[in-house]
């Protein structure tokens, strides 16, 4: 019970902070750091979930843009090396978590008349 | 590209790739609600809360699984590249059908008590210690965060703003999702021990996905770094076809895309600035370099896009040594002028 409350009530802070984040960004942040969102209003709405889920990145990347270190060489620079490990460990957790999922299966009668189930 | 940002440029590719996208969703619940309930045991009474969410998040599965493959197919075969381009809003419509299979979840089996339905989602079963009879609601809540987290962080200015490389690298929590997913199929609806259409299916479709990365990596294995060098061959000039470009791997990991446009050579970075699409496996379309992935174009001078666009790629130095091709690995900043290289000359001989 109160793991389950601990985990809702840090959700609903962490969408709180997120909002508090929201309205000072896209009213008047996003104008000073990008000139392409410059008088652009109302594609906004439409980052406000954004903002509200990953606000500590956004926080982040609103200082490096205002302050100038923004690295514009390190744009280009794909990180093709995640590729590998990916197209190795994804199958590999696939199979496992198969395996597991099928070894867990569970037998039983199945001569059993199946029962409506209703809404009490 | 835009100059403004807008909610979502339209156009005709996007209203046929989304058409398409609407039909075969509407399809695929049509036939699981209505066609098959033999095949998928619902043949036994239940109520159309559970056949919903059952349908919603079969559905769910089979698009995440389809969006999953069609990296790996893109690099296997350019054509499939036109799965790719609006491949956002496949991953936003994907979340969309998650949230209405958990919609049906929570009004169902977590509505009936005092308790709040997201509380309840996270009291009601906690044997974390055991396989059978796990909690596999867990895996589908961290799912569906991540694809909540990609869907919301799909529109452009989320690529502008976290740059390509740390955008990408926060949608790779795709392959999180994925198997979260898979986790939370093979210890919920797998065991159901009577069906047998739904494990095929899961199954079916998690094979597809890790063969199809495993085939995509091995196609893909190229060949060792270059030792760090002044200046590093890339190929024959002649071996560069009019309109295209030969990419090179640098020391420092980078690619170059040499292109020949004419008689004249000019290499600008592979990476498009946009979502570091690969522009050599691009062609030069009315003088412009075209980016595969979405069409964003470059002057292959000056690696700039065309006023009144602004984005920028790095561009490299040229020379000739007879008629191989060099370029210099170190990067001039995103945007600088280099003069193309005349090959003028070895046309003539």
């Amino acid at each position: 019970m109160a793991v389950s409350f601990l985990i809702t009530w840090a959700m609903t802070l962490w969408l709180a902070i997120g909002a508090l984040v929201a309205v000072p960004f896209l009213l008047w942040g996003l104008d000073r750091i990008d000139p392409d969102a410059d008088g652009a209003y109302v594609f906004r709405p439409l980052l406000v979930p954004g903002v509200l889920l990953i606000w500590p990145l956004v926080l982040w990347r609103w200082r490096v843009l205002a302050v100038g270190r923004e690295d514009e060489m390190a744009r280009c620079r794909p990180n093709r090396g995640a590729h590998r490990p990916i197209a190795i460990i994804l199958p590999v957790v696939l199979a496992v978590t198969m395996i597991f999922g099928l070894a867990a299966r569970q037998h039983w009668p199945s001569d059993i008349a199946p029962v409506q189930v209703s809404r009490p | 590209m835009s100059v403004k940002f807008i909610p979502v440029q339209w156009n005709q590719n996007k209203w046929l790739y989304d058409a398409v996208l609407l039909v075969g969703v509407g399809a695929f619940l049509w036939v699981f609600l209505y066609i098959t309930p033999e095949t998928l045991s619902h043949e036994h009474p239940i109520n159309p809360q559970i056949h919903n969410a059952r349908a919603f998040g079969a559905c769910a599965f089979v698009m995440l699984t389809v969006v999953l493959c069609i990296g790996p197919l893109v690099r296997l075969d350019a054509r499939f590249l036109p799965l790719l381009y609006n491949r956002r809003h496949f991953g936003v419509l994907t979340a969309m059908v998650a949230m209405t299979h958990a919609g049906f979840i929570l009004g169902w089996y977590f509505a009936f008590s005092p308790t709040e339905r997201v509380q309840a989602l996270f009291q009601a079963n906690t044997s974390y210690g055991q396989i059978a009879g796990f909690p596999f609601e867990i895996f589908g809540v961290v799912a569906l965060v991540i694809l909540l987290v990609l869907a919301a962080t799909s529109h452009d200015f989320w690529l502008k703003f976290l740059t390509p490389p740390l955008w990408k690298r926060l949608h790779m929590g795709i392959y999180v999702a994925y198997a979260a997913v898979v986790a939370h199929v093979a210890l919920g609806i797998l065991q159901d021990q009577q069906n047998v259409a739904v494990p095929l299916l899961f199954l079916g479709g998690a094979a597809v996905v890790a063969g199809l990365h495993l085939w995509a990596a091995l196609a893909d294995r190229g060949g060792a770094r270059p030792q760090a060098a002044d200046w590093l061959q890339v190929c024959d000039a002649h071996d560069i076809a009019d309109g295209r470009a030969r990419i090179a791997e640098l020391p420092n990991g980078d690619r170059v895309a040499v292109f020949r446009h004419g008689q004249s050579l000019s290499a600008i970075a592979n990476a498009c600035a946009h979502q570091n699409g690969p522009l050599g496996e691009g062609r030069i379309l009315d003088c412009l370099v075209t980016c595969p992935w979405h069409g964003f174009q470059y002057d292959v001078t000056n690696g700039r896009s065309p006023a009144p666009f602004t984005e920028k790629v790095p561009t490299y130095n040229l020379r000739l040594e007879g008629a191989q091709v060099l370029v210099d690995p170190r990067a001039n900043a995103p945007g600088t002028p280099v003069p193309p290289l005349s090959v003028a000359h070895l046309e003539q001989t």
